[in-house]
């Protein structure tokens, strides 16, 4: 397993250093500049002129290029432009939202995927397959602001239930917490549990016929157990690697959950330092979530090939 | 087919499963939790519309505000008369009135003018108010790293004269008839701290709310300030500021009753609001912003006076009050709202809706069809708002191409003058004394403006306009009315409708006001 993780790191490396250059250039070549963005509606050329001075903005591309990339070496993420506070403090506030709400919307992918996949897959109810049907097709083809915007009218506005948004953290008071969570966190998660649901369908209905299964029927083994214990944890290293992908998507589907329910994570901090051409928020984010990315593949690459030996040794 | 798999189970069925998971998530809800609902909903301990005190006010707003901007009108200035106090305030009629100032005395040249303060009030760390708190404000207002509007009428004050704690004498450059915009719109800050302030750490004023805490992207939490030097206020217990950036979930927010409060409804999602019949709508129609065409006059065939017009009479203001701004606002040629001493029935109608017209002075112009570009932001209400015109123009041989483009490159656009030859924003400073709007407001500054007009003429009558010791005679009306006759004539930037600050709130909050700079004062709030 060691060797294996060595021979990935390079290339997770590559990635990491290609991704800082194409963030820093992009946003360079954005229009508009934190400087006007700062000096306010009525500002003088002068104003302007210094406040680009003072945040180090004249300096030639490379070289802010170059300092942004030593100072994070050193682990100094730098103050925020714009919103105030050092990046770091203002990252990890909503590094800390986003992940709960990233974990609680991969609690329903898993949950809602089992769930669909074993429904879908062994139920002997016509209905009840063909409403798992529906609703993973409708799970898919529904984007999460028009799903959003229908949770929110009837767990929120018609049937006062949940919190239409904000967020109680987790620590502060769970029993609030998990109340905020559900909706923007089940809105997160539909789309990814459907995907899930219908692959692992795929992969036990694949499992059951296989003569090993016809082999263990014949000899008595109970259909609990040859569903538990020998089809699905062999229907289980793709929906991994599947499961890994997702957690990407779910990272960047959390942008746009968080503008519908009001939740102050990653997403909402990346628009505000885009809106503000807050170069040091919007840069450290972006490169944060490649980072994250690069690690989650890195994971479900080890997770397979723990599951998997054969994948170690090739 | 022989079936494979015989699914008969033999343990626990699905349904009993089923069951005890549902029986578990009931137990687990009825076991104390409390509810997120209700919790949000802040009715006052006790809660009586006789007593109507505390709770906890939740305003929802769609943008977090700049700290670095503290000192400037910025899109969110809310929570400034929250935190800290001014001066003065405007009634309706724009006479001001008592506040950290407890009166005033004018020098008979207009060249001085003595303020006495109240003497008790202190500063949220304890620190008591003094005339050296007012001089601190005027000096930080002069420098120009704060960005003030107000910045040259702060700069008109040159000297300072204490007369112990509370009485200072303001010494002035020269007469000014806007000094009380300025004193409405400076907030008192802690000397000491107001650098800090400015870098998003602390927040320490007189006003009737201490800051809690501040989450950026999240909004402001505010609590009551015990020692606020007006006996038995504020009523409320708290205020949390909280950013819900999408229109649909501030709606929602407001409508679930998680928040009480908003200026921050869309024109087109206020049908929903208004069939909602515990959401109110007031309307501040002394006006807050104008919706303009603004137009470069340096872009052939723009630089003729005669096309800039044509285009003021294209334009159907009506319209688009009643499509893109769901009903509110006044459609007006000229800039000042009702309220304004500037304003006249004949200004707001100098111009309507007359394609004919406008074709007519086109072609007189030489012109049968002109292809001009168009900026404005990519926001849906301004989008909406630009396609309006768009089309008005499009029926008069004007074929516009919109450039939708974000805030932030807007505001370098509209700094730097490099707007391209049309584009269409808002504007404030219409809501004070009318001297303001040209000596402060960027789009018509005098000297320098990003439809890059000057004329001799136009600067000696805002410079008149402004140095006019009195404000309500009718010397001074007479210099309104010439200011308002060259931009109405010259067109460089044409107004299309005076917008008013919408108010969307809980029926059972009362006693909400805004200041003319849009700060939000909850001294008399109270929810019942």
């Amino acid at each position: 397993m060691r060797s294996y993780l060595l021979r990935r790191l390079p290339s997770a490396l590559l990635v990491l250093i290609a991704a800082s250059f194409v963030i820093f250039t992009i946003l360079r070549l954005v229009p508009g500049d934190p400087a006007t963005a700062l000096a306010g509606p009525d500002a003088d050329a002068a104003t302007v002129a210094a406040i680009r001075e003072r945040l180090g903005l004249d300096a030639p591309l490379l070289s802010q290029y170059a300092h942004w990339i030593g100072s994070l070496l050193k682990g100094d993420l730098g103050p925020s432009y714009a919103i105030g506070g050092q990046t770091a403090d203002l990252i990890g506030d909503g590094l800390g939202a986003t992940t709960e709400l990233t974990v609680a919307a991969l609690l329903f992918v898993i949950v809602l995927g089992t769930a669909f996949g074993v429904l879908g897959a062994t139920s002997r109810s016509r209905w009840l397959t063909a409403a798992v049907r529906v609703i993973t097709t409708a799970a898919l083809a529904v984007p999460p602001f028009v799903s959003g915007v229908l949770l929110v009218l009837v767990f929120a506005v018609a049937l006062p239930v949940l919190p239409p948004g904000g967020r109680v953290a987790f620590l502060t008071a769970p029993d609030l917490a998990a109340q905020y969570l559900v909706l923007p966190a089940l809105c997160l998660a539909l789309p990814s549990a459907a995907v899930l649901g219908r692959y692992l369908k795929d992969g036990i209905e694949r499992g059951l016929a296989e003569d090993y299964i016809r082999t263990a029927t014949a000899a008595g083994v109970p259909p609990r157990r040859l569903l538990w214990r020998h089809t699905l944890p062999n229907a289980l290293p793709p929906v991994v690697t599947l499961l890994g992908m997702q957690v990407g998507n779910l990272l960047g589907g959390a942008v746009l959950v968080e503008a519908i329910f009001a939740w102050p994570g990653l997403g909402q901090l990346a628009e505000q330092g885009l809106q503000r051409r807050d170069y040091p928020v919007v840069q450290d984010l972006l490169l944060l979530l490649v980072a994250v990315f690069v690690l989650v593949q890195l994971l479900t690459d080890l997770v397979y090939a723990w599951l998997d030996p054969r994948i170690r040794w090739e | 087919m022989t079936e494979l798999y015989p699914l008969t189970p033999s343990g626990p069925s699905r349904r009993s499963t089923l069951r005890a998971a549902g029986a578990l998530l009931l137990g687990l809800g009825l076991a104390g939790c409390r509810s997120a609902v209700s919790d949000t909903s802040s009715a006052p301990q006790g809660a009586s519309a006789a007593r109507r005190r505390g709770g906890v006010l939740n305003v929802a707003v769609n943008a977090d505000f700049t700290p670095a901007l503290l000192f400037a009108q910025s899109g969110q200035s809310l929570q400034q008369r929250l935190i800290y106090n001014t001066l003065t305030r405007y009634d309706d009629r724009l006479h001001p009135k008592p506040e950290l100032a407890t009166s005033w005395t004018y020098a008979k040249d207009g060249r001085s003018i003595t303020l006495r303060l109240r003497d008790d009030v202190t500063f949220h760390n304890g620190r008591r108010f003094t005339a050296d708190d007012v001089i601190f404000a005027v000096k930080n207002l002069q420098n120009p790293v704060r960005a003030a509007q107000l910045r040259s009428t702060a700069a008109t004050v040159t000297g300072f004269e204490k007369r112990g704690d509370h009485e200072l004498v303001l010494k002035l450059a020269h007469p000014v008839n806007n000094l009380f915009d300025l004193f409405e719109f400076m907030i008192i800050t802690d000397s000491e701290s107001v650098e800090d302030a400015v870098a998003g750490k602390k927040f320490i004023g007189t006003g009737p709310f201490k800051l809690k805490k501040w989450s950026p992207g999240s909004g402001l939490s505010l609590t009551r300030n015990d020692a606020y030097w007006q006996p038995g206020r504020p009523y409320l217990d708290g205020v949390e500021l909280r950013v819900i950036a999408q229109a649909d979930a501030l709606i929602s927010s407001l409508r679930s009753g998680q928040s009480q409060l908003s200026f921050d409804v869309p024109g087109k999602s206020l049908g929903v609001v208004k069939a909602d019949n515990g959401l109110a709508i007031s309307d501040y129609d002394t006006g807050a912003g104008a919706v303009y065409l603004g137009v470069n006059t340096t872009v052939a065939p723009l630089n003729d006076r005669t096309v800039r017009q044509a285009l003021a009479w294209a334009v159907d203001r009506d319209r688009l009050v009643a499509q893109t701004l769901g009903g509110y606002g006044l459609a007006s040629a000229a800039p000042w709202p009702k309220s304004s001493p500037a304003y006249s029935e004949a200004n707001r109608t100098h111009y309507t809706h007359d394609p004919a017209k406008a074709r007519e002075l086109l072609k007189s112009a030489g012109h049968s069809r002109l292809d001009l570009p168009m900026l404005h932001i990519a926001l849906p209400g301004e989008t909406a708002i630009a396609e309006s015109i768009q089309y008005d123009l499009k029926q008069v041989g004007v074929h516009v191409t919109l450039q939708p483009t974000d805030g932030a490159t807007a505001q370098k656009k509209l700094i730097s003058q490099g707007m391209p030859a049309l584009w269409s924003l808002g504007h404030g400073f219409a809501q004070v004394q009318p001297s303001t709007l040209a000596v402060s407001a960027y789009p018509f500054n005098e000297a320098k403006n990003t439809s890059k007009y000057r004329s001799t003429a136009y600067t000696k009558v805002v410079q008149e306009a402004w140095t006019e010791p009195e404000t309500d005679t009718a010397a001074a009306n007479a210099l309104h009315q010439k200011i308002s006759t060259i931009l109405l004539d010259e067109a460089f930037l044409i107004d299309l409708v005076v917008r008013g600050q919408l108010q969307v709130s809980a029926d059972r909050l009362h006693g909400v006001t805004l200041n003319k700079f849009s700060y939000l004062n909850l001294d008399n709030a109270y929810l019942v």
